[in-house]
C-alpha cells in the first residue's frame, strides 16, 4: 500500500512540469458542456497546429463569476443578457472582422440582436426558443395550440407536469401569458406574475426539474413540460408520441454567442476559432450534434429539410421575427428579486 | 510527551490563512450593504434582519435540519450494527470491507443519484422516502467507517475480562463496547449531520424538486441573484445554529461518559 | 481459531451482505447503463459499446480523469500527514486552544461548498494569486484535513498516555515514541482518514469549479457541466470501478501469494 501511494506521488509530480506548462500555441475555450461536436476541436487544432485548452461551465453566473476572479479565456460562450452584462463593463473586446469574414450565411432572425446590435463583440454559435413538450396521445394538438401558456393552470393535468426550476423561464411563462413584457419591472406586473405561478402550483402540482426533464419526457413519465426547444428537438426524436408548441402568447428567444474577453491571451487565434466554427461544414456538426438551432441559414435548412436530422422536428427550428417573442436583457435587480418570489413558488406559500 | 503540542502550530497557521481569512471575508460581506464587495465596506446588520424577519428563511433552515437529522438517526442506526459486525471479522476482511465501503465514494454523487432515481422510478414510494433513501446512502460510509475505526483494535482483553466476570454479551456491549465505541459515534454523527445540512442536490433530485434546502438558498443568492452580502449571512446564521447544536451533543457525550 | 459458525455471525453475515447490495446498487446501475445503445438513463435498449468509444476520443474527459487522480493523491498524501501531526499535537494541547481549533476545523466540513469556494477564491484574488493547478490542489489539502482530523481524534482519545510516556521513560526520544508507539496504535484510523480524504477530494465540484485554473477541469466539474447527460460519464465511472478493483484485488492477492512463498520455501 505504501509503495504503491508512493509510485502514485512520483508519477504525479513528474508530470505536472508537462501540464502547466502555457506557449503561445494554446487557446483556451470556455464552453457550455456537451455543447460541442468534439471532432470540430480536434481538427482546428490539426489545421493551426495549436492546442485547445477547453473548460466547461453550466451557468452564465458560474461563467461570470468564474471571470471575476481574472481568469483569462480567449473564447467564452454566454447567452445574449450575459453578453450585454459583459459589454456594460467593458471586460470584451471587438471582433476582427479582417478574420472573422463569413458572417454572412448568418440567419437574419440572430444577428444584429439587442445586446450586440451590429455583432461588433460576438458571432451567434447556437440559439433556441422556448416551448412546452407534450404527449400528443393525452393532450389535443389543438387544445395545446389554443391554450397556449394558460395550459399550466388547467387541473385536469395536475400530477402530469413538469415545470423548469428556473425563475427565469419561470416567470417568462407567467408574463407572458398575462401578455407582459418579460423583462417588466412594473412592481403590479410582477405581483400578478407571482399570483399566476403560485395558482399554477396549486392546480397542476408540477415536479419542479431541470435536466432530468429531457430523460423523462423521452420515456413520457409526464404528459407535459416546458423545456429549451434544442431539448425538445432531443425528446420529439427519442419518442415519437411527443410534439412541440412555441406559445402564441410569445416565448423567450435566446442566443449563446462567441465573445473574447478582454484581458484574453491570444485573441487572434479566438478570432481564427470563431470564423472556423461559423464555417458551414463546422456549424453543421454541432447543431446535428447537439440539437440546438444553428445560426446559419444553410445548416438550419439542410438539418430541418428533406433528409435531415431534424426532418418534420417541430422543435429544432425556433421560431424567428414573432412580434410578442423576446429576449432577456441584463437586469440584476429584477433577477434577484424573481429568485427570492420563485422560492416561495416552490414553498407552496 | 508535553512538547507535542507544538505538532499543531504549522496547522493553526494553515487554517489561520485558508479557513480564517477566507470566512473573515465572508463575514465582511455579510456585514456590509448588498451590493457592496469588500471594498467600498458599508457596515450594516439588514442581512440578518432580512433573514429573521422573512419566516420563509426559517422554515427552509428549518426543513434541512429536520432531514439532516433524520439522515443522522438513520445512518447511526443502520451503521452502528455494521461497524460492529465489520469488528468482530478477521484483520483482512476488515480492511477489505472497509474498502469496500470506501470505492462507491469515489463515483460521482450526481451520477450515483442519477441511478437511484432511475431505480426507484420502479417503486412507487412517497418522495420523501426517496429522499432519505438517496441521503442515507450517500453519508453511511461516512458512519460506518468512524464507527468502525473506534472499535476496531479495541482492546480485546478488555471483551474477555468482561465475560470472566461473569457478564454476558448483551451486558459487555452496553459496559464495554458502547462506552469505548462514543468517540467514533460523535465523529461520525459530526461526519453526517454537518455536510447533511447543507446538502441539497440529492432531495432536489429525488424528492421531485419539492425541496428548498439552506444549502440550495445559499447557492441561489451566490450564484443566481449575485447578492454574496445576503448569501455570506444566510451561511454564517447556518454555521451558528450548526454550532450551538453540536456543542449540546459534545456536552451530552461528557454526561454520558461520565454516567 | 476457527469458530463453528453461530446462528448470530450468520446474521452478522447477512447484514453485512445487505448493507453491501444497498451501497453496491447503483454502481451496478451505472455499469449496466454503460453498455446502453441509446442515451436513455432509464430504459434500456441494447447492448452497445460506443460510450466507451466516445469516451476514449473526448480528450477533454481523459484529462479530467488525470487532473482528478492528480489533485486527489497530492492532497491527500499532504493532508494526511499535516492532519495527523496537526491532531497529535492538538491532543496534548491546552484545552481551550483545542476546543477553538477543532470548532475552526469543522467549518469546511459544515459550510456549504459554495461558501468554501468563493471564500477561498477571494483569498488567492487578494493576494494577488492567479488561479492555477496550485490554488486548485491548496484548496483540497485544505477541506480534506478536517476530515483526517476528525477520523483520528476519536482514536487519540482512547489512547493511554502511560505507554508513550514509560517508552521515552526507558530512554525513547519523543521522535521515537511518535513513530514507534503513538502511530501504530492510531494506524487505522489514519488510513481511515486518508480514505475520507482522498473520496471527498475526488468528488468535488463547486470548490475545484471556483479556484481551478484555467483549462482544468476535474471529473466532477466535467458531470455537473453538461448540458445534456452524456452517457459516457457512465463509461468513465465503470472504468474507475474496475481500476479501483483490480487494485483492491492486488492488494489482497499479494500478501497471499507472499505467504505461500514462505511456506514453500520453508523445509
Amino acid at each position: 500500500m505504501k509503495k504503491l501511494i508512493s509510485v502514485l506521488l512520483l508519477l504525479c509530480l513528474v508530470s505536472l512540469p508537462l501540464i502547466s506548462l502555457g506557449d503561445a500555441n494554446v487557446l483556451n475555450v470556455y464552453n457550455w458542456g456537451e455543447y460541442i461536436d468534439k471532432a470540430v476541436i480536434t481538427n482546428f487544432e490539426k489545421e493551426y497546429g495549436v492546442r485547445v485548452n477547453y473548460s466547461l461551465f453550466s451557468s452564465n453566473e458560474e461563467m461570470y463569476t468564474k471571470l471575476l476572479s481574472g481568469a483569462s479565456y480567449d473564447v467564452l460562450v454566454p447567452s445574449d443578457y450575459m453578453i450585454e452584462r459583459l459589454l456594460k463593463e467593458n471586460m470584451l473586446q471587438p471582433l476582427d472582422k479582417s478574420i472573422v469574414n463569413n458572417l454572412d450565411g448568418l440567419y437574419e432572425g440572430v444577428t444584429n440582436l439587442s445586446y450586440d446590435p451590429d455583432n461588433t463583440y460576438s458571432v451567434p454559435y447556437l440559439w433556441q426558443s422556448v416551448g412546452i413538450v407534450y404527449d400528443t396521445t393525452k393532450i389535443d394538438p389543438a387544445k395545446m395550440e389554443e391554450k397556449g401558456w394558460s395550459i399550466f393552470l388547467d387541473p385536469e393535468y395536475d400530477g402530469h407536469t413538469y415545470m423548469y426550476d428556473s425563475e427565469r423561464d419561470a416567470f417568462m411563462v407567467a408574463f407572458k401569458a398575462l401578455g407582459y413584457s418579460m423583462n417588466t419591472e412594473n412592481s403590479e406586473e410582477i405581483q400578478a406574475a407571482y399570483e399566476w405561478l403560485r395558482q399554477m402550483d396549486k392546480a397542476v402540482h408540477p415536479a419542479y426539474v431541470t435536466d432530468e426533464v429531457i430523460d423523462s419526457m423521452a420515456n413520457g413519465e409526464k404528459w407535459m413540460a416546458l423545456v429549451y426547444s434544442g431539448d425538445g428537438a432531443y425528446i420529439l426524436s427519442e419518442n415519437e408520441d411527443m410534439g412541440f408548441c412555441a406559445p402564441q402568447d410569445g416565448t423567450n428567444i435566446a442566443v449563446d454567442a462567441m465573445v473574447i474577453p478582454a484581458n484574453a491571451s491570444n485573441p487572434e487565434l479566438a478570432n481564427r476559432f470563431i470564423e472556423y466554427v461559423t464555417r458551414y461544414e463546422n456549424a453543421l456538426m454541432i447543431s446535428s450534434e447537439v440539437g440546438y438551432a444553428s445560426p446559419l441559414t444553410a445548416v438550419l435548412e439542410e438539418l430541418s429539410g428533406e433528409g435531415g436530422d431534424y426532418e418534420g422536428n417541430d422543435a429544432y427550428m425556433p421560431r424567428a421575427g414573432y412580434e410578442k417573442d423576446e429576449m432577456f436583457h441584463d437586469n440584476e435587480t429584477l433577477k434577484k428579486q424573481l429568485s427570492e418570489l420563485w422560492i416561495k413558488v416552490k414553498l407552496h406559500e | 510527551m508535553k512538547s507535542f503540542f507544538r505538532m499543531s502550530y504549522p496547522y493553526i497557521l494553515w487554517i489561520a490563512i485558508f479557513i480564517v481569512a477566507p470566512m473573515v471575508m465572508i463575514l465582511l460581506y455579510a456585514l456590509s450593504r448588498t451590493g457592496n464587495s469588500t471594498l467600498t465596506f458599508q457596515f450594516t446588520l439588514e442581512n440578518f434582519t432580512k433573514f429573521f424577519r422573512d419566516a420563509t428563511f426559517m422554515r427552509v433552515l428549518f426543513t434541512s435540519l429536520r432531514i439532516a437529522f433524520l439522515t443522522t438517526v438513520f445512518c447511526l442506526l443502520i451503521g452502528y450494527p455494521a461497524a460492529l459486525f465489520i469488528a468482530n471479522l478477521s484483520e483482512r476482511a476488515q480492511t477489505m470491507m472497509v474498502l469496500l465501503l470506501t470505492l462507491p465514494m469515489w463515483i460521482n454523487m450526481l451520477l450515483k443519484t442519477y441511478a437511484w432515481r432511475g431505480i426507484l422510478l420502479n417503486f412507487d414510494l412517497e418522495s420523501e422516502m426517496k429522499v432519505f433513501i438517496g441521503m442515507v446512502y450517500d453519508f453511511l460510509p461516512y458512519m460506518i467507517i468512524q464507527i468502525h475505526t473506534a472499535i476496531a483494535k479495541m482492546d480485546r482483553e478488555l471483551l474477555t475480562a468482561s465475560y470472566d466476570l461473569g457478564a454476558n454479551k448483551w451486558k459487555t456491549f452496553r459496559r464495554v463496547t458502547l462506552p469505548l465505541s462514543v468517540p467514533g459515534i460523535i465523529s461520525g454523527i459530526t461526519l453526517v449531520f454537518l455536510p447533511a445540512v447543507s446538502s441539497f442536490v440529492i432531495p432536489k433530485l429525488l424528492g421531485g424538486g419539492d425541496y428548498v434546502l439552506i444549502g440550495n438558498l445559499i447557492e441561489i443568492y451566490f450564484l443566481q441573484a449575485g447578492d454574496w452580502n445576503f448569501g455570506s449571512a444566510i451561511s454564517l446564521i447556518m454555521a451558528l445554529i450548526i454550532i450551538a447544536s453540536m456543542w449540546l451533543t459534545r456536552k451530552l457525550d461528557r454526561s454520558e461518559q461520565e454516567a | 481459531m476457527k469458530k463453528k459458525k453461530t446462528l448470530w455471525d450468520r446474521f452478522a453475515s447477512g447484514y453485512l451482505g445487505l448493507i453491501l447490495l444497498f451501497i453496491y446498487l447503483p454502481i451496478g446501475y451505472v455499469v449496466f447503463f454503460s453498455f446502453n445503445e441509446s442515451k436513455s438513463l432509464t430504459n434500456f435498449t441494447g447492448f452497445s459499446l460506443r460510450w466507451y468509444e466516445n469516451m476514449f476520443q473526448d480528450s477533454t474527459m481523459l484529462q479530467s480523469i488525470y487532473y482528478t487522480v492528480v489533485v486527489a493523491v497530492i492532497a491527500t498524501v499532504v493532508s494526511t500527514v499535516v492532519g495527523t501531526i496537526a491532531a497529535i499535537g492538538l491532543s496534548k494541547s491546552r484545552k481551550l486552544i483545542r476546543t477553538i481549533v477543532l470548532e475552526v476545523n469543522n467549518l469546511p466540513v459544515m459550510n456549504p461548498d459554495i461558501v468554501t469556494a468563493i471564500g477561498l477564491m477571494l483569498l488567492f484574488i487578494s493576494v494577488k494569486m492567479q488561479l492555477s493547478l496550485v490554488t486548485l490542489i491548496l484548496s483540497h489539502i485544505t477541506f480534506c484535513i478536517p476530515y483526517v482530523i476528525l477520523s483520528i481524534m476519536p482514536k487519540l482519545r482512547q489512547l493511554d498516555d502511560n505507554v508513550a510516556e514509560a517508552a521515552m521513560d526507558l530512554g525513547a526520544t519523543p521522535w521515537q515514541a511518535l513513530i514507534k508507539v503513538i502511530i501504530p496504535q492510531i494506524y487505522p484510523a489514519i488510513l481511515s482518514g486518508a480514505l475520507i480524504a482522498f473520496s471527498m477530494s475526488f468528488d468535488d465540484f463547486v470548490i475545484s469549479f471556483f479556484t481551478a485554473g484555467v483549462g482544468i477541469n476535474n471529473i466532477s466539474m466535467y458531470v455537473y457541466s453538461m448540458k445534456r447527460y452524456n452517457p459516457s460519464v457512465n463509461a468513465l465511472s465503470t472504468l474507475i470501478v474496475v481500476v479501483v478493483t483490480l487494485i483492491l484485488i492486488l492488494v489482497n492477492l499479494i500478501p497471499y501469494i507472499r505467504d505461500k512463498k514462505i511456506k514453500k520455501e520453508e523445509p
